[in-house]
């Protein structure tokens, strides 16, 4: 079973025990497969670029599967967070030479100040007005970010100054040490989902999520609640910016802040499972799969944009045919077939 | 003398130019099995979210064994042991039955203690056991019931605020519910109050009666007394023979 609720059997059991549901081969094997790949002959940069994407936006919809899919919060600017975090540690790196290991944790302050001034505003109002505000504060940071053209470089954006391979400026030629750092930051955020999931406070987000009032009525904080998940959410996903901007070295207003990069950050999450740890991980390398595929075809024929295309028709038929994400798929035909 | 459980002291309470409820006092007493009834619209679920914390007063106040909790949130006045259920009932749909307990053992319960006993205990208390690995879109109606008082009383509750919790049950079904809540008030001391429209329901728990009509207390006594009161009788009952079917 993935991601099962808890049954009066397992809330008796300790939470290392909740957490550490299979024999530890199981979690450990995914994560040697991958570590191996780099490895294999016939692996070569394009492909290990092609993971590297796949586990920076895994990184990133986990974040957002937090607020969104176990807080119940729908966060639909959250390039936010992606956008100030590869800011501040782009532009305290050309312009003071502040390594991207304090660049990252400015950072991510700075999106915790802009994420706790957005969720004391609009998180104990009910309906939409928390969606729409996120909305707007990045509409707002994209026309920022074009405008502060010494800081920001404006409409065409930020590019980090290379200074080679190096761990100290989280710069390298080659793809593969990214790898590792995107698998690093795809467990980290997987285990951290899980423990969400087994902890006290994820009990709390989720009774937020299914009925706010009742949740109240239980004895849950339901605006601290909220507020601290969407605290961890932009944490994380700010931390993970480090990632996207040391890999990418570059970033412009539209990939930070635009809409079409927020949605790039739900597909993940949406596409494999809301509110599951292993939902973004299957949807996030389904995403970038589909995407290279995507892009192959478009210099193929020569049509751009098929990438954004192929996102829209994935989004569209899981909301009609699996609203529960591939996860959902799974689950409900295990419990079939268990039923059989 | 020790304080009332509940004493609701002169609320009022306007949505514009409607007046929900206009000066509302009563009192309920430690231990006491109350109801509350009145006709759709004469004000009971206001007072009922207004006593729980989810709407403000416009005027007067609320005070729970002596303390004013006027401006309480919702959630401390949980902790604090007031509880409620809804009347339609509302439990969190993803989760399991025990998780659904669980969630207020979690919140309510003193540090020392390990709401994993609660939660065993509360299903042992209400039978549910057997449910309690299902959702609650996997239950029946009845015990969907039984597992939101659960949900109310676990962890920490004094008093405990029912709002039309029968409707929608059979006979049966009724009965029992009403055998488990006179249970919880004589085996956890729980004070009570339950919020129905019908009166015949009411009369077999309740040994007092408050009345409201037209946003207003209009009576307030035992069952016998509230049925034969001309006041309730012309205002809410229409005949003695209606109001005691």
């Amino acid at each position: 079973m993935i991601d099962a609720p808890l049954t009066t059997r397992d809330i008796a059991r300790p939470l290392r025990a909740r957490l550490l549901t299979r024999p530890l081969v199981f979690y450990l094997s995914p994560i040697a497969i991958i570590a191996l790949i780099p490895l294999l002959p016939f692996v070569n940069n394009y492909i290990i670029a092609a993971m590297v994407r796949a586990l920076i936006f895994i990184a990133l919809g986990q974040a957002w599967n937090i607020v969104a899919g176990i807080g119940g919060q729908l966060s639909l600017g959250h390039g936010v967070f992606l956008g100030l975090g590869c800011y501040t540690t782009g532009i305290l790196f050309n312009k003071f030479g502040v390594p991207p290991w304090i660049g990252g944790f400015a950072g991510t302050l700075i999106s915790l100040a802009v994420a706790l001034v957005m969720g004391s505003m609009t998180l104990r109002m009910r309906g939409v007005f928390f969606a729409l505000a996120t909305v707007a504060v990045s509409l707002a940071l994209v026309q920022l970010s074009r405008h502060f053209v010494d800081l920001t470089g404006g409409a065409d954006g930020l590019a980090l100054k290379f200074v080679g391979t190096s761990l100290w400026a989280m710069q390298s030629r080659s793809p593969t040490p990214f790898l590792y750092a995107g698998l690093a930051f795809v467990v980290a955020y997987y285990w951290t989902t899980r423990w969400l999931l087994a902890s006290r406070f994820g009990l709390e987000m989720r009774a937020v999520r299914d009925d706010e009032v009742a949740a109240a009525a239980a004895g849950v904080a339901a605006f601290r609640t909220k507020l601290t998940g969407f605290l961890l959410s932009a944490a994380l996903t700010s931390v993970a910016a480090v990632l996207y901007i040391q890999y990418y070295m570059a970033i412009d207003p539209e990939a930070a802040f635009g809409l079409s990069q927020a949605i790039q950050l739900q597909l993940p999450a949406l596409l494999g499972g809301l509110g599951t740890a292993l939902g973004p991980v299957i949807g996030g390398a389904l995403m970038i799969f589909l995407s290279e595929i995507t892009n192959w075809g478009s210099t193929k024929i020569g049509v751009e944009g098929l990438d954004i295309l192929a996102y829209g028709l994935m989004l569209l038929v899981v909301i009609l045919r699996a609203p529960k994400g591939l996860i959902g798929l799974i689950v409900r035909d295990a419990a079939r077939g268990a039923t059989k | 003398m020790s304080a009332a459980a509940l004493e609701v002291i002169s609320i009022s309470r306007n949505f514009g130019g409607l007046i929900a409820l206009r000066d509302v006092s009563f009192k309920v007493a430690e231990g006491e099995v109350m109801g509350l009834i009145g006709p759709n619209g004469a004000g009971k679920s206001t007072l009922f979210e207004i006593v729980n914390g989810n709407l403000p007063p416009s005027a007067g106040r609320v005070s729970y064994f002596g303390t004013d909790c006027t401006a309480m949130p919702a959630h401390l006045r949980r902790r604090a042991g007031m509880c409620r259920t809804f009347q339609k009932v509302r439990l969190f749909e993803s989760m399991t039955v025990t998780e659904n307990i669980l969630v207020a053992a979690s919140e309510c319960l003193p540090a020392a203690r390990d709401p994993r006993d609660e939660v065993a205990a509360i299903l042992a208390q209400f039978r549910l056991e057997p449910q309690a690995q299902r959702r609650p879109s996997e239950l029946t109606l009845a015990d969907r019931k039984r597992v939101e008082i659960g949900r109310a009383i676990a962890g920490h509750c004094r008093l405990l605020m029912l709002d039309e919790s029968m409707s929608g049950l059979t006979h049966e079904e009724a009965e029992h519910l009403i055998t488990e809540i006179l249970a919880l008030n004589r085996s956890r001391g729980i004070t009570v109050i339950v919020v129905e429209h019908v009166l015949s329901v009411l009369a077999a728990i309740v040994k007092r009666l408050v009345v409201l009509h037209n946003a207003r207390v209009i009576a307030d006594g035992t069952p016998s007394e509230i049925a034969h009161d001309p006041v309730v009788i012309e205002a809410y009952l229409g005949t003695k023979q209606t109001a005691l079917r």
